[in-house]
C-alpha cells in the first residue's frame, strides 16, 4: 500500500477481491454442499453423509465418460503443448508477427457449435473420400479412418485447444533473452541442446501451465467433443446429458465436486509451493548478498 | 595451447595463416546494406577492436565471424580455414556478449562449466578448469552464486570465465563494457588487456567508445556505413588517420574544410576560411582548386590570447572569433569560431586563472607544422 493510500479504500479493494472471487467459486461450493446432502438437490431437509462418494465408483457410465476424458485430456495435452510450444518459438523469430498470430488464434474467435459443426462437415467428407479412395484401391483400409470417433475428437480438441497454449507458452517465453541462446551456442552446445539446457527451464512454468490449461479446456468442452466424439462419452457430454434428460444424480455432484477438490488441491498446492520457493531463495539470496567489491 | 575439440570443432594446423581472415565480406538485409566489401586480416594473438559509431555493421562482422549471422558474399577464414558453412559450435571461436547473456537458472559455477558438460569432459576435469577460470577472474569467492547475485562487472567477468575456459583461440566480445558504468568500464578495460596477455589468444572486441578502444587495442578498425573505413595501429589511428571520417571519429580533431590554392611541391596551400593554411602532402594526389579537408587535433592547437589578431599569419595558423571555455577537469577547452562559422576547439591541460578573452574578441589559433594533416577522401 502506497503511504498516502486511504486506509478505507485499501480495505474496499480487498473486499472486492473477496467479493470476486465468492461469486467465482459459490457454484463451485454449492455443489461441493449438495454432493455431501443424503437427500440430494433441492431437498429441504440437509443430512450430511458420503455414500454418493462411495457410489461414484459403481456406477459405470460416470467412471466409464471420466475415463475417456482423461485419456482424451491426455493425448490432446500431449499433441496440443509441443505444437504450440514450436508454433511460439517461430513466431518470436518470424519477421512478419501479425500473419501467424492471426492464424494461430483464429480458432478463438470462431464460435464452438460452428467450428464444430464445420469439422463435423469435413469429418464426414473425408470420411466419405477415403471410402470412396479404398474402394477404387479394392480395399477396407481407409474405411474408419474419419468416422466419428476418439481421432476425431482429439483433433477437434487440438485445434480448440491450441490458441489456449501458444497464448500461454507466448507470454512465459517474452521474458526470455535471445542472447542466452547464442551464449550457448558459442559454447560449442548445438540448437537443440541450446534449447534443452537454456531455454525451456526458463519456460518451463508456461509449458507446465500450458499442460494443465490444455486438461481443463479438454474436461470442460462440450459443443466440439459432442459433435465429434462419436460412440463414446465424456465426463461434461455425461452431465450435460443427465441435466437435459433426468437431472443430475446425487453421485454426479459427488463427482463434481470430486473433480473440482482435486483441481484446487493441485492449484492451491503448486501455488503453495511456488510462494514457499520464492520465499527460501530470496532469503538464500538476502543471506548472500553481503558487499561486495565489482 | 590445447583446444576442445566440441562437436566437430577441429583443430586449426595452419600456423601461418592469420586467426580471422575476411575477404570482401558483405551482409545485405533486403535492400539494407549492413555491410559491403569488408577485406582484413587479423593476426594470431592479436587484441583487435572493432570501433565506430552504433548501427555502422561492426556487430555485424564480429557476429558473422562467429558463426551467427551467414553473409550474403565474401567469406571468413579461421586459420586459413572457410569456415562460412559452420554455426557458431563448431567454429574455434567463443564470444562474451553485452549483456544478458548468463543462464540466469545456473550458479555461476554451472554458467562457467557449461561449455565443458557440453563438449562431455569428466566431471573432474570440468570443476578443475573451472576453478582456474574464476580464479583468473578473481571469481572464486561467487562461484556459488546466481547471475542476479552479481554486480554487472562481476556478470561480465562470469562471462568471460566462460569463454576463456573452452580455451578457443579467438575470442569475440561485442560491447562488452557497454552496461557497465564508467570507472567500472574503465578498471574492465585494464583487465580485458592483462587477461588477453595472459592467456595470449585473438580478441576480437567490438565497442563504440574510443577510450575503450585505445585502451585495449594493438590494432583498430573503424567500421561505419557498412565499410571499413581504416585500420591500423591504436597509436596510427589517433595521431596520424589517413580518412576524414577516422579523423572526425577518433580523439577531438578540428575538421577543417578547405580548397587548394596551390598543389605545386611537397607541402601545399590550402584556403581555410580565409586563411592560407600550408600542409605536407604527404604523396597524395592534389590539384589547385581541388576541395579538401585538413585536420588538427584540439590538443595541438594554441590559442593567443594576447594581441591574437596582430600576430602575422605564417601558413600554420588561423583567425576567428572567441566564444566560450569549457572546463572539463583535466583539460579546458576553448571554442572559437572561424569567419565560414566553422567551430575549432584548442584543448590545454591546464587551470589556467589568466584572463580568458571576451566573447567576440579576436583570437588566433596556431599549431606546429607537423600536426596538421591533408585528407583527400
Amino acid at each position: 500500500m502506497n503511504d498516502y493510500d486511504n486506509p478505507w479504500l485499501h480495505r474496499l479493494k480487498w473486499a472486492y477481491l473477496l467479493f470476486v472471487v465468492l461469486t467465482l467459486m459459490t457454484p463451485v461450493l454449492y455443489v461441493m454442499y449438495v454432493s455431501f446432502n443424503a437427500n440430494g438437490f433441492g431437498a429441504n431437509e440437509y443430512v450430511f453423509t458420503l455414500e454418493w462418494y462411495g457410489l461414484i465408483f459403481s456406477d459405470e457410465l460416470l467412471i466409464g465418460a471420466l475415463r475417456w476424458t482423461l485419456m482424451l485430456a491426455v493425448v490432446v495435452t500431449v499433441i496440443t503443448v509441443p505444437m504450440a510450444l514450436l508454433a511460439a518459438k517461430h513466431y518470436k523469430s518470424a519477421g512478419n508477427k501479425i500473419f501467424p498470430v492471426f492464424l494461430l488464434l483464429a480458432p478463438l474467435f470462431v464460435p464452438p457449435d460452428i467450428l464444430g459443426s464445420a469439422l463435423l462437415v469435413s469429418f464426414k467428407n473425408l470420411n466419405i473420400a477415403f471410402i470412396w479412395l479404398g474402394d477404387q484401391l479394392g480395399t477396407a483400409m481407409f474405411d474408419g479412418w474419419f468416422r466419428l470417433s476418439f481421432l476425431t475428437a482429439t483433433i477437434g480438441l487440438i485445434i480448440y485447444t491450441i490458441p489456449y497454449s501458444f497464448v500461454v507458452i507466448l507470454i512465459t517465453m517474452g521474458r526470455y533473452r535471445p542472447e542466452q541462446t547464442e551464449a550457448a551456442r558459442a559454447c560449442g552446445a548445438n540448437g537443440w541442446r541450446a534449447f534443452w539446457d537454456i531455454e525451456f527451464p526458463q519456460i518451463r512454468a508456461g509449458v507446465f501451465s500450458a499442460c494443465a490449461f490444455t486438461v481443463i479446456l479438454v474436461f470442460n468442452e462440450y459443443t466440439r467433443t459432442s459433435l465429434l466424439k462419436g460412440g463414446f462419452d465424456t465426463f461434461t457430454t455425461v452431465l450435460i446429458s443427465q441435466m437435459l434428460n433426468t437431472g443430475m444424480s446425487p453421485q454426479s455432484y459427488a463427482m463434481s465436486a470430486m473433480v473440482s477438490f482435486v483441481a484446487i488441491a493441485v492449484i492451491g498446492s503448486i501455488i503453495l509451493f511456488t510462494m514457499i520457493r520464492a520465499e527460501s531463495l530470496s532469503r538464500v539470496a538476502r543471506a548472500k548478498a553481503a558487499p561486495v567489491g565489482s | 595451447m590445447t583446444q576442445i575439440e566440441t562437436q566437430g570443432t577441429q583443430q586449426m594446423t595452419d600456423s601461418q595463416a592469420p586467426a580471422v581472415e575476411v575477404r570482401n565480406l558483405a551482409k545485405h538485409y533486403g535492400d539494407f546494406v549492413a555491410l559491403q566489401n569488408v577485406n582484413v586480416s587479423i593476426g594470431a594473438g592479436e587484441y583487435f577492436v572493432l570501433l565506430g559509431p552504433s548501427g555502422g555493421g561492426k556487430t555485424t562482422l564480429l557476429r558473422t565471424i562467429g558463426g551467427f549471422q551467414k553473409p550474403t558474399h565474401g567469406e571468413v577464414l579461421l586459420h586459413g580455414r572457410s569456415v562460412g558453412h559452420l554455426p557458431p559450435d563448431k567454429r574455434p571461436t567463443s564470444m562474451v556478449f553485452q549483456a544478458y547473456a548468463l543462464f540466469p537458472h545456473m550458479s555461476v559455477e554451472q554458467n562457467v562449466g557449461y561449455g565443458l558438460k557440453v563438449a562431455g569432459l569428466p566431471r573432474a576435469q570440468v570443476a578443475e578448469k573451472v576453478a582456474a577460470a574464476l580464479e583468473q577472474v578473481g571469481l572464486t569467492p561467487f562461484a556459488a552464486r546466481r547471475p542476479h547475485e552479481l554486480s554487472g562487472g562481476q556478470q561480465q567477468r562470469v562471462q568471460l570465465a566462460r569463454a576463456i575456459v573452452l580455451d578457443r583461440d579467438i575470442l569475440l566480445l561485442d560491447e562488452p563494457l557497454a552496461a557497465l558504468d564508467a570507472q567500472l568500464r574503465k578498471d574492465m578495460c585494464l583487465e580485458l588487456k592483462h587477461l588477453q596477455e595472459k592467456v595470449g589468444i585473438t580478441f576480437i572486441h567490438v565497442t563504440h567508445n574510443q577510450e575503450e578502444a585505445m585502451t585495449v587495442a594493438d590494432r583498430i578498425a573503424l567500421i561505419a556505413n557498412g565499410e571499413l573505413v581504416e585500420f591500423g595501429r591504436a597509436r596510427d589511428i589517433y595521431r596520424a588517420p589517413e580518412k576524414t571520417f577516422t579523423a572526425s571519429f577518433v580523439g577531438e580533431n578540428n575538421v577543417l574544410k578547405g580548397r587548394v590554392a596551390e598543389a605545386a611541391g611537397s607541402e601545399i596551400i590550402v584556403d581555410v576560411a580565409g586563411s592560407r593554411l600550408q600542409v605536407d602532402k604527404r604523396g597524395l594526389a592534389v590539384s589547385d582548386g581541388q576541395e579538401v579537408t585538413l585536420s588538427i587535433r584540439s590538443e595541438c592547437v594554441a590559442l593567443d590570447r594576447v594581441n591574437g589578431a596582430e600576430t602575422p599569419a605564417d601558413g600554420f595558423s588561423i583567425t576567428g572569433a572567441y566564444d566560450e571555455s569549457v572546463y572539463l577537469g583535466l583539460t579546458t577547452s576553448h571554442l572559437v569560431h572561424l569567419p565560414d562559422g566553422t567551430e575549432m576547439v584548442s584543448r590545454e591541460i591546464a587551470d589556467s586563472d589568466e584572463r580568458l578573452p571576451e566573447a567576440g574578441s579576436r583570437v588566433r589559433l596556431s599549431w606546429k607544422p607537423s600536426d596538421i594533416r591533408l585528407h583527400v577522401e
